[in-house]
C-alpha cells in the first residue's frame, strides 16, 4: 500500500489512548484504534456506548480530552493542523441528513466545493450533477429537502460530501432514520463508495453491510472498544459476555 | 354631533398632513435601518461565547427593555446637550429610535438564528466551512426567513413610537394633528386624520411583508 495519504507512516486514523468526559461521564475510555487507507470499519454496540461521538472526534465535532489522535497524518489540536482544511478532506453523514432545507438537492451537493473548495461553479455543477445520478437521483437535482423522501435525502447527502472528493468519509447511523423500505437504497450507495476504495468508518447495526463490505468490526460498550475483528469472527464466534447479548437483541429478528 | 366635525378644515390641512406623514415614512426607514444594523451587531455580540462581548450586548439590551422609549428620548434630546453633545431634533429623534428598536430587533435576530437547527451548522462545519461561510450560507439565510414576521411587528411598534418625536418638536404626522387641534381647537379632526394615516401605513407594512414572503417562498426555503 502506497504511504502518499498517510505520513508518518501511520494509518489514516489512528486514536491512541484517547480519553474524553462530559462532564463527569467518561465517554470515551483509553481509546486505541488504526484505520488503513482503503479499510471500512463498521462500529457497533449498544446506544449511548460512545459509538457516535468517537466518529464525530475524528473531524473535530468533539474535542478530545487526552491521548493522540491523528487523522491523514495530522494531529488534531496541534496548532500547526488547520481544523478547517483538514474537515474538507472527510466527508460526514448524519443520521438526520442535514441537509440545507434553503438549498435544491444540486445545491447541497455544490454549495461546500464553490465556496470552501474554490471550484468554478460551472464545473461544481457538472460533477454535481454526476454525483447525484451515481447516487440514483438524477430527476431530482432541482428538488428541495423537503420534497424528497428519507432515503433520498440521505443519498443527497452522501453525494453531498463525495462533491468534496474527501479521502475518508464517516457515517453517523446513517439508516437509523429512516422506514424500513428506504434503507437498502442508502447502503447500496455506501456500498458503491466502498467499493470504490474509499476509507470508511460506519457507526451502524446494519450487519448485512457490515458482512458484505467492512473488514472489521468494533464492538463498543460504555465508552470502551470491547472487541474488535472480522466480520466473520465477530458474527459467529463473539468472545465477550457483553458482545454475545448486544448480538443476540439485534439479530433476534 | 357630526355637524360639528368640520370635514372641510381636514381638507384644507391635508397639505400639512401630507408633510408630517413623507416625514414620519423616512424617518421611520432611517430609524429601523438604524435598528437593524444595531440590532445585528448586538446579536452578534450577544451569541459569542466569551464573555467580553456577550454581558455589554445583554446589558444594554436590558437597559433599554426596562425603561421608557419617553425617559431615553428625553434623556437624549435634554441630557446630551448639557454633557456637550448639541444635536438637531431630527437626529436625536432618529437616534432615540434606531438605538431603542436595536435592542429588540437584537433579540428577534438572536432567536432567529438559535430557532435554526444545531446539525445546519455541524452540517457546515464537517464540509469545511469557516464560521463567516456558515453564517453567510448556511444560517443566516434560513433565519432570515423566520424573522421577517417578527420583525415586521416590531417595524409597526417603530412607526407608532415615532409619534413621540412630536414631543421634541419634530413636524411630523402626530405633530401635524397636534397643530390642528391647537390652532383650531379641533383636536377630533386632528387625532381622527392621523390614526387614518397610522392605519395606512400599517396596511402599507403589512403589503410589504406579505411581498417579501412571497419573494421568500419562491427562493424554496421551505422546511
Amino acid at each position: 500500500m502506497t504511504n502518499l495519504s498517510s505520513k508518518n507512516g501511520a494509518g489514516m486514523i489512528e486514536f491512541r489512548g484517547v480519553n474524553k468526559w462530559f462532564g463527569q461521564l467518561n465517554v470515551l475510555k483509553d481509546i486505541t484504534l488504526s484505520v488503513e487507507p482503503r479499510e471500512v470499519v463498521v462500529v457497533c454496540g449498544p446506544s449511548g456506548s460512545g459509538k457516535s461521538t468517537l466518529i464525530r472526534c475524528i473531524n473535530g465535532l468533539e474535542t478530545i480530552r487526552d491521548g493522540d489522535l491523528t487523522v491523514d497524518g495530522q494531529r488534531l489540536g496541534d496548532p500547526a493542523t488547520n481544523m478547517t482544511r483538514l474537515r474538507t478532506e472527510i466527508g460526514f453523514v448524519f443520521q438526520s441528513f442535514n441537509l440545507y432545507p434553503h438549498k435544491t438537492a444540486l445545491e447541497n451537493v455544490t454549495l461546500a466545493p464553490i465556496h470552501v473548495r474554490k471550484i468554478p461553479r460551472t464545473e461544481a455543477e457538472k460533477a454535481g450533477r454526476e454525483l447525484l445520478a451515481k447516487v440514483g437521483l438524477a430527476d431530482k437535482v432541482d428538488a428541495y429537502p423537503a420534497q424528497l423522501s428519507g432515503g433520498q435525502q440521505q443519498r443527497v447527502a452522501i453525494a453531498r460530501c463525495l462533491g468534496m472528493r474527501p479521502k475518508i468519509m464517516l457515517f453517523d447511523e446513517p439508516t437509523s432514520a429512516l422506514d424500513p423500505e428506504m434503507i437498502s437504497e442508502v447502503l447500496d450507495v455506501m456500498v458503491a463508495v466502498a467499493e470504490e476504495g474509499m476509507t470508511m468508518m460506519v457507526v451502524t447495526h446494519e450487519m448485512g453491510f457490515a458482512r458484505k463490505v467492512a473488514q472489521r468490526v468494533v464492538f463498543m460498550d460504555a465508552g470502551a472498544i470491547v472487541e474488535s475483528g472480522t466480520p466473520d469472527e465477530f458474527f459467529s464466534n463473539p468472545k465477550t459476555d457483553r458482545s454475545r447479548a448486544f448480538l443476540s437483541k439485534i439479530l433476534r429478528h | 354631533m357630526l355637524e360639528n366635525f368640520s370635514f372641510r378644515t381636514i381638507v384644507e390641512y391635508l397639505p400639512l398632513f401630507g408633510q408630517g406623514l413623507v416625514t414620519t415614512v423616512w424617518l421611520s426607514v432611517l430609524s429601523f435601518a438604524g435598528a437593524l444594523a444595531v440590532g445585528i451587531v448586538l446579536a452578534a455580540m450577544n451569541l459569542q461565547r466569551g464573555r467580553l462581548f456577550r454581558v455589554p450586548a445583554k446589558a444594554y439590551i436590558d437597559a433599554v427593555r426596562a425603561t421608557p422609549l419617553l425617559a431615553q428620548l428625553y434623556f437624549l434630546y435634554f441630557g446630551l446637550p448639557r454633557l456637550g453633545f448639541v444635536l438637531p431634533e431630527l437626529v436625536v429623534g432618529i437616534l432615540a429610535l434606531s438605538l431603542n428598536s436595536g435592542a429588540y430587533v437584537a433579540e428577534i435576530i438572536r432567536a432567529g438564528i438559535l430557532s435554526i437547527p444545531r446539525g445546519q451548522v455541524e452540517a457546515g462545519v464537517a464540509s469545511g466551512m469557516t464560521y463567516v461561510q456558515r453564517m453567510r450560507l448556511v444560517i443566516l439565510p434560513q433565519a432570515f426567513k423566520v424573522t421577517i414576521p417578527p420583525l415586521l411587528g416590531q417595524a409597526i411598534v417603530l412607526v407608532k413610537d415615532s409619534a413621540l418625536l412630536s414631543l421634541i418638536s419634530v413636524a411630523e404626522l402626530t405633530r401635524a394633528g397636534q397643530l390642528l387641534a391647537s390652532d383650531r381647537f379641533m383636536p377630533a379632526e386632528g387625532f381622527i386624520t392621523i390614526a387614518a394615516f397610522y392605519l395606512l401605513l400599517y396596511y402599507g407594512l403589512k403589503g410589504l411583508a406579505a411581498l417579501s414572503g412571497r419573494w421568500l417562498g419562491l427562493a424554496g426555503a421551505r422546511t
